[in-house]
Protein backbone atom coordinates (compact mmCIF):
# COMPACT_ATOMS: atom_id res chain seq x y z
CA UNK A 1 0.00 0.00 0.00
CA UNK A 2 1.06 3.59 -0.59
CA UNK A 3 1.85 5.41 2.65
CA UNK A 4 1.65 9.13 3.28
CA UNK A 5 1.73 11.68 6.06
CA UNK A 6 -0.08 14.96 6.44
CA UNK A 7 1.95 18.05 5.61
CA UNK A 8 2.55 20.59 8.38
CA UNK A 9 -0.50 22.78 9.01
CA UNK A 10 1.40 25.99 8.20
CA UNK A 11 2.38 24.66 4.79
CA UNK A 12 -1.20 23.62 4.01
CA UNK A 13 -2.59 26.97 5.15
CA UNK A 14 0.05 28.80 3.12
CA UNK A 15 -0.94 26.94 -0.06
CA UNK A 16 -4.64 27.58 0.59
CA UNK A 17 -4.20 31.27 1.37
CA UNK A 18 -5.40 32.65 -2.01
CA UNK A 19 -8.58 30.55 -2.06
CA UNK A 20 -11.96 31.28 -0.49
CA UNK A 21 -13.94 28.14 -1.34
CA UNK A 22 -12.11 24.90 -0.77
CA UNK A 23 -13.11 21.26 -1.04
CA UNK A 24 -11.09 18.94 1.23
CA UNK A 25 -11.08 15.69 -0.70
CA UNK A 26 -10.20 12.45 1.07
CA UNK A 27 -9.36 9.09 -0.44
CA UNK A 28 -10.74 5.85 1.00
CA UNK A 29 -7.96 3.55 -0.18
CA UNK A 30 -4.25 3.38 0.76
CA UNK A 31 -4.07 6.72 2.57
CA UNK A 32 -7.12 5.75 4.63
CA UNK A 33 -5.33 2.54 5.64
CA UNK A 34 -2.33 4.50 6.85
CA UNK A 35 -4.57 7.01 8.64
CA UNK A 36 -3.40 10.00 6.61
CA UNK A 37 -6.17 10.86 4.15
CA UNK A 38 -9.29 8.78 4.78
CA UNK A 39 -12.71 10.04 5.76
CA UNK A 40 -11.75 10.55 9.40
CA UNK A 41 -8.54 12.41 8.62
CA UNK A 42 -10.34 14.56 6.05
CA UNK A 43 -12.96 15.47 8.64
CA UNK A 44 -10.21 16.33 11.13
CA UNK A 45 -8.24 18.48 8.73
CA UNK A 46 -11.32 20.29 7.42
CA UNK A 47 -12.46 20.96 10.96
CA UNK A 48 -9.03 22.26 11.98
CA UNK A 49 -8.83 24.49 8.89
CA UNK A 50 -12.26 25.98 9.54
CA UNK A 51 -11.25 26.75 13.12
CA UNK A 52 -7.93 28.19 11.98
CA UNK A 53 -9.80 30.48 9.58
CA UNK A 54 -11.99 31.79 12.40
CA UNK A 55 -9.01 32.29 14.71
CA UNK A 56 -7.24 34.34 12.02
CA UNK A 57 -10.38 36.22 10.92
CA UNK A 58 -10.36 34.75 7.45
CA UNK A 59 -13.53 34.13 5.51
CA UNK A 60 -13.10 30.74 3.97
CA UNK A 61 -15.62 28.09 3.10
CA UNK A 62 -14.30 24.56 3.53
CA UNK A 63 -16.40 21.55 2.65
CA UNK A 64 -15.30 17.94 2.82
CA UNK A 65 -15.86 14.82 0.83
CA UNK A 66 -14.16 11.46 0.54
CA UNK A 67 -14.16 9.31 -2.58
CA UNK A 68 -13.30 5.63 -2.51
CA UNK A 69 -10.25 6.07 -4.72
CA UNK A 70 -8.73 9.25 -6.11
CA UNK A 71 -6.45 7.53 -8.61
CA UNK A 72 -9.27 6.00 -10.69
CA UNK A 73 -11.36 8.17 -13.00
CA UNK A 74 -14.63 6.36 -12.30
CA UNK A 75 -14.38 7.16 -8.61
CA UNK A 76 -13.63 10.84 -9.27
CA UNK A 77 -16.54 11.38 -11.67
CA UNK A 78 -19.11 12.04 -8.92
CA UNK A 79 -17.25 15.31 -8.27
CA UNK A 80 -18.52 16.63 -11.62
CA UNK A 81 -21.66 18.08 -10.07
CA UNK A 82 -19.95 19.91 -7.26
CA UNK A 83 -16.42 20.82 -8.34
CA UNK A 84 -17.58 24.11 -9.93
CA UNK A 85 -18.50 25.49 -6.51
CA UNK A 86 -14.88 25.64 -5.40
CA UNK A 87 -11.79 27.76 -6.05
CA UNK A 88 -9.46 24.91 -5.08
CA UNK A 89 -9.41 21.28 -3.99
CA UNK A 90 -7.25 20.20 -1.08
CA UNK A 91 -6.50 16.59 -1.89
CA UNK A 92 -5.71 14.10 0.84
CA UNK A 93 -4.82 11.52 -1.76
CA UNK A 94 -1.35 10.26 -2.61
CA UNK A 95 0.61 11.96 -5.38
CA UNK A 96 -1.10 9.72 -7.93
CA UNK A 97 -4.51 10.74 -6.62
CA UNK A 98 -3.69 14.44 -6.65
CA UNK A 99 -2.57 14.23 -10.27
CA UNK A 100 -5.50 12.09 -11.37
CA UNK A 101 -7.97 14.63 -9.94
CA UNK A 102 -5.91 17.43 -11.44
CA UNK A 103 -6.06 15.86 -14.88
CA UNK A 104 -9.85 15.50 -14.63
CA UNK A 105 -10.42 19.10 -13.53
CA UNK A 106 -7.74 21.17 -15.19
CA UNK A 107 -9.50 24.47 -14.54
CA UNK A 108 -9.11 24.19 -10.76
CA UNK A 109 -5.94 23.95 -8.65
CA UNK A 110 -5.57 20.63 -6.81
CA UNK A 111 -3.41 21.15 -3.72
CA UNK A 112 -1.69 18.26 -1.96
CA UNK A 113 -2.33 17.97 1.77
CA UNK A 114 -0.08 14.93 2.16
CA UNK A 115 3.51 13.98 1.56
CA UNK A 116 3.47 10.63 -0.22
CA UNK A 117 6.10 8.44 1.37
CA UNK A 118 6.64 4.85 0.27
CA UNK A 119 5.23 1.46 -0.65
CA UNK A 120 4.59 0.21 2.84
CA UNK A 121 3.98 -2.96 4.77
CA UNK A 122 1.81 -2.67 7.88
CA UNK A 123 3.93 -4.12 10.69
CA UNK A 124 1.55 -3.20 13.48
CA UNK A 125 -1.20 -0.73 14.20
CA UNK A 126 0.22 2.69 13.38
CA UNK A 127 3.53 1.24 12.17
CA UNK A 128 4.47 1.00 8.50
CA UNK A 129 7.81 0.11 6.95
CA UNK A 130 9.31 0.27 3.49
CA UNK A 131 10.28 -3.21 2.36
CA UNK A 132 9.94 -2.69 -1.39
CA UNK A 133 11.25 0.06 -3.66
CA UNK A 134 9.15 -0.99 -6.64
CA UNK A 135 12.30 -1.35 -8.73
CA UNK A 136 10.55 -3.10 -11.61
CA UNK A 137 12.89 -6.11 -11.52
CA UNK A 138 12.16 -8.17 -8.41
CA UNK A 139 15.12 -10.16 -7.04
CA UNK A 140 13.50 -11.45 -3.86
CA UNK A 141 13.91 -15.05 -5.01
CA UNK A 142 17.70 -14.78 -4.97
CA UNK A 143 17.80 -13.21 -1.53
CA UNK A 144 15.46 -15.47 0.42
CA UNK A 145 12.56 -13.02 0.28
CA UNK A 146 14.50 -10.14 1.85
CA UNK A 147 15.14 -7.16 -0.42
CA UNK A 148 18.65 -5.76 0.05
CA UNK A 149 17.77 -2.66 -1.95
CA UNK A 150 14.94 -1.64 0.34
CA UNK A 151 16.19 -3.01 3.63
CA UNK A 152 19.98 -2.67 3.54
CA UNK A 153 21.10 0.88 4.38
CA UNK A 154 23.89 0.56 1.82
CA UNK A 155 21.67 -1.09 -0.81
CA UNK A 156 24.36 -3.61 -1.65
CA UNK A 157 23.51 -6.56 -3.88
CA UNK A 158 26.66 -8.50 -3.00
CA UNK A 159 26.79 -8.42 0.77
CA UNK A 160 27.20 -8.51 3.62
CA UNK A 161 29.33 -5.42 4.18
CA UNK A 162 30.79 -6.88 7.37
CA UNK A 163 29.87 -3.94 9.56
CA UNK A 164 26.82 -5.29 11.37
CA UNK A 165 26.96 -5.90 15.11
CA UNK A 166 24.78 -8.57 16.74
CA UNK A 167 22.63 -8.67 13.63
CA UNK A 168 21.96 -4.92 13.70
CA UNK A 169 22.84 -2.50 10.90
CA UNK A 170 25.95 -0.39 11.55
CA UNK A 171 24.42 2.62 9.77
CA UNK A 172 21.14 2.47 11.66
CA UNK A 173 21.17 0.13 14.68
CA UNK A 174 17.39 0.46 14.92
CA UNK A 175 17.00 -1.93 12.01
CA UNK A 176 18.19 -5.51 11.58
CA UNK A 177 21.01 -6.12 9.12
CA UNK A 178 19.22 -7.11 5.90
CA UNK A 179 22.16 -9.31 4.91
CA UNK A 180 22.05 -11.15 8.22
CA UNK A 181 18.36 -11.83 7.51
CA UNK A 182 19.16 -12.96 3.96
CA UNK A 183 21.85 -15.37 5.11
CA UNK A 184 19.63 -16.75 7.90
CA UNK A 185 16.77 -17.34 5.47
CA UNK A 186 18.87 -18.93 2.74
CA UNK A 187 20.58 -21.15 5.34
CA UNK A 188 17.17 -22.21 6.61
CA UNK A 189 16.15 -23.33 3.11
CA UNK A 190 19.58 -24.84 2.28
CA UNK A 191 20.00 -22.29 -0.52
CA UNK A 192 23.03 -20.35 0.68
CA UNK A 193 24.84 -21.24 -2.54
CA UNK A 194 22.71 -18.62 -4.33
CA UNK A 195 25.04 -16.04 -2.86
CA UNK A 196 28.01 -17.51 -4.70
CA UNK A 197 26.76 -15.69 -7.76
CA UNK A 198 28.00 -12.13 -8.25
CA UNK A 199 25.08 -9.86 -9.02
CA UNK A 200 25.84 -7.04 -11.45
CA UNK A 201 24.84 -3.46 -10.68
CA UNK A 202 21.11 -2.97 -10.73
CA UNK A 203 19.57 -1.69 -13.94
CA UNK A 204 17.72 1.29 -12.53
CA UNK A 205 16.32 2.19 -15.95
CA UNK A 206 13.42 -0.08 -15.06
CA UNK A 207 12.55 2.15 -12.12
CA UNK A 208 13.39 5.67 -13.18
CA UNK A 209 15.33 7.74 -15.69
CA UNK A 210 13.16 6.81 -18.68
CA UNK A 211 10.16 8.96 -17.84
CA UNK A 212 7.08 7.76 -16.00
CA UNK A 213 6.64 4.02 -16.04
CA UNK A 214 3.46 2.49 -17.36
CA UNK A 215 1.86 -0.90 -17.66
CA UNK A 216 -0.36 -1.61 -20.63
CA UNK A 217 -2.46 -4.77 -20.58
CA UNK A 218 -4.51 -5.07 -23.72
CA UNK A 219 -6.45 -8.03 -22.33
CA UNK A 220 -7.73 -5.74 -19.57
CA UNK A 221 -8.71 -2.92 -21.87
CA UNK A 222 -12.12 -2.32 -23.38
CA UNK B 1 -22.65 36.25 36.50
CA UNK B 2 -19.06 36.66 35.39
CA UNK B 3 -18.00 36.13 31.81
CA UNK B 4 -15.97 33.07 32.82
CA UNK B 5 -19.20 31.22 33.69
CA UNK B 6 -20.37 31.36 30.10
CA UNK B 7 -17.89 28.84 28.80
CA UNK B 8 -19.15 25.61 27.31
CA UNK B 9 -17.50 22.28 28.00
CA UNK B 10 -17.91 19.16 25.85
CA UNK B 11 -17.22 16.27 28.15
CA UNK B 12 -16.78 12.77 26.81
CA UNK B 13 -16.69 9.98 29.35
CA UNK B 14 -16.41 6.25 29.66
CA UNK B 15 -19.67 4.71 30.89
CA UNK B 16 -17.74 2.94 33.64
CA UNK B 17 -17.07 6.21 35.43
CA UNK B 18 -18.99 6.05 38.78
CA UNK B 19 -22.51 7.49 38.73
CA UNK B 20 -22.60 8.11 35.01
CA UNK B 21 -26.02 6.72 34.12
CA UNK B 22 -28.37 8.57 31.78
CA UNK B 23 -30.20 10.01 34.78
CA UNK B 24 -26.93 11.37 36.15
CA UNK B 25 -25.99 12.79 32.78
CA UNK B 26 -29.28 14.67 32.46
CA UNK B 27 -29.04 15.97 36.02
CA UNK B 28 -25.51 17.33 35.49
CA UNK B 29 -26.42 19.04 32.22
CA UNK B 30 -29.50 20.59 33.83
CA UNK B 31 -27.55 21.76 36.87
CA UNK B 32 -25.04 23.55 34.62
CA UNK B 33 -27.66 25.10 32.33
CA UNK B 34 -26.27 22.95 29.52
CA UNK B 35 -22.91 24.69 29.69
CA UNK B 36 -21.59 21.19 30.18
CA UNK B 37 -22.54 18.85 27.33
CA UNK B 38 -21.95 15.22 28.18
CA UNK B 39 -21.20 12.48 25.68
CA UNK B 40 -21.13 8.91 27.01
CA UNK B 41 -18.83 6.38 25.35
CA UNK B 42 -18.88 2.59 25.74
CA UNK B 43 -15.13 2.87 26.35
CA UNK B 44 -12.83 5.89 26.22
CA UNK B 45 -10.90 4.02 23.50
CA UNK B 46 -13.86 4.74 21.22
CA UNK B 47 -12.93 8.42 21.17
CA UNK B 48 -11.40 9.76 17.99
CA UNK B 49 -9.63 13.12 17.59
CA UNK B 50 -12.39 14.19 15.22
CA UNK B 51 -14.92 14.02 18.08
CA UNK B 52 -12.94 16.55 20.08
CA UNK B 53 -12.30 18.75 17.05
CA UNK B 54 -15.96 18.79 16.02
CA UNK B 55 -16.94 19.74 19.56
CA UNK B 56 -14.46 22.63 19.55
CA UNK B 57 -15.59 23.72 16.12
CA UNK B 58 -19.30 23.66 16.75
CA UNK B 59 -20.09 24.39 20.36
CA UNK B 60 -17.40 24.04 23.02
CA UNK B 61 -14.71 26.28 24.47
CA UNK B 62 -12.99 23.12 25.66
CA UNK B 63 -13.37 19.39 25.08
CA UNK B 64 -12.30 16.86 27.69
CA UNK B 65 -12.38 13.13 28.23
CA UNK B 66 -12.74 11.15 31.45
CA UNK B 67 -11.38 7.61 31.42
CA UNK B 68 -11.20 4.68 33.81
CA UNK B 69 -8.07 4.43 35.97
CA UNK B 70 -5.07 2.96 34.17
CA UNK B 71 -5.00 -0.82 34.39
CA UNK B 72 -8.73 -1.25 34.94
CA UNK B 73 -10.10 -0.62 31.45
CA UNK B 74 -12.73 -3.26 30.74
CA UNK B 75 -11.28 -3.55 27.24
CA UNK B 76 -7.71 -3.64 28.53
CA UNK B 77 -6.18 -0.71 26.69
CA UNK B 78 -9.00 1.64 25.69
CA UNK B 79 -7.88 4.37 28.07
CA UNK B 80 -4.27 4.09 26.90
CA UNK B 81 -5.34 4.59 23.30
CA UNK B 82 -7.55 7.49 24.32
CA UNK B 83 -4.58 9.17 25.97
CA UNK B 84 -2.57 9.09 22.73
CA UNK B 85 -5.52 10.38 20.71
CA UNK B 86 -6.05 13.28 23.08
CA UNK B 87 -2.35 14.09 22.75
CA UNK B 88 -2.64 14.03 18.95
CA UNK B 89 -5.62 16.39 19.11
CA UNK B 90 -3.70 18.77 21.36
CA UNK B 91 -0.87 18.86 18.82
CA UNK B 92 -3.37 19.55 16.06
CA UNK B 93 -5.09 22.46 17.79
CA UNK B 94 -1.72 23.91 18.75
CA UNK B 95 -0.80 23.89 15.06
CA UNK B 96 -3.77 26.16 14.26
CA UNK B 97 -3.05 28.57 17.10
CA UNK B 98 -5.47 27.29 19.74
CA UNK B 99 -4.28 26.66 23.30
CA UNK B 100 -3.67 22.92 23.80
CA UNK B 101 -5.31 23.19 27.24
CA UNK B 102 -8.65 23.42 25.50
CA UNK B 103 -8.41 19.66 25.05
CA UNK B 104 -7.62 17.37 27.94
CA UNK B 105 -7.94 14.00 29.56
CA UNK B 106 -8.73 13.14 33.15
CA UNK B 107 -7.77 9.64 34.19
CA UNK B 108 -9.84 8.32 37.07
CA UNK B 109 -8.19 7.24 40.28
CA UNK B 110 -8.47 3.72 41.68
CA UNK B 111 -7.77 4.89 45.22
CA UNK B 112 -10.06 7.93 45.29
CA UNK B 113 -12.77 7.33 42.68
CA UNK B 114 -14.82 10.37 41.74
CA UNK B 115 -18.31 10.51 40.31
CA UNK B 116 -19.08 11.97 36.92
CA UNK B 117 -20.60 15.04 38.60
CA UNK B 118 -17.42 15.65 40.63
CA UNK B 119 -15.20 15.30 37.58
CA UNK B 120 -17.48 17.54 35.52
CA UNK B 121 -17.49 20.29 38.16
CA UNK B 122 -13.69 20.21 38.53
CA UNK B 123 -13.02 20.31 34.80
CA UNK B 124 -15.63 23.02 34.28
CA UNK B 125 -13.99 25.16 36.99
CA UNK B 126 -10.64 24.69 35.28
CA UNK B 127 -11.82 25.61 31.80
CA UNK B 128 -13.83 28.55 33.10
CA UNK B 129 -10.52 30.28 33.80
CA UNK B 130 -9.78 30.35 30.07
CA UNK B 131 -10.99 33.04 27.71
CA UNK B 132 -13.69 32.28 25.14
CA UNK B 133 -12.49 30.09 22.31
CA UNK B 134 -11.56 32.08 19.19
CA UNK B 135 -12.43 28.95 17.20
CA UNK B 136 -16.12 29.55 17.98
CA UNK B 137 -16.06 33.02 16.47
CA UNK B 138 -18.24 32.16 13.51
CA UNK B 139 -18.48 34.72 10.66
CA UNK B 140 -22.03 35.65 9.74
CA UNK B 141 -21.89 34.14 6.26
CA UNK B 142 -20.10 30.92 7.20
CA UNK B 143 -21.93 27.79 6.20
CA UNK B 144 -21.22 24.20 6.99
CA UNK B 145 -22.06 21.58 4.48
CA UNK B 146 -20.43 18.21 4.40
CA UNK B 147 -21.75 16.02 1.68
CA UNK B 148 -21.46 13.04 3.95
CA UNK B 149 -21.85 14.52 7.40
CA UNK B 150 -21.41 11.60 9.73
CA UNK B 151 -22.46 11.23 13.25
CA UNK B 152 -18.97 10.53 14.51
CA UNK B 153 -20.30 8.96 17.68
Amino acid sequence: MITAEQKPMDEIRGMLAPYKRVLALGCGSCVAECAAGGEKETAMLASALRMAARIHDEEVLIHEKTVDRQCVEEFILPLDDMIGEYDAVLSLGCGAGVQAVSEMYQEIPIIPALNTEFLGETKDQGYWVENCLGCGDCMLYYFGGICPLARCSKQILNGPCGGSVDGRCEVNPDIPCAWQLIIDRLTQFGELHRLEEIYPPKNWARKQGSGPRKIIREDQQT
Amino acid sequence: MTDSRKRTLALFYCRNVPESSETHRQAIEKAHSEQIRLFPLPCSGRLEPVHLLRALEEMADAAYLITCPEGVCRYFEGNLRAKRRVERTREMILSIGLEPERVGIVIGSKEVPKTLAQHAAEIFDKISQMGPSPALKRPANETFACEKRRDWL
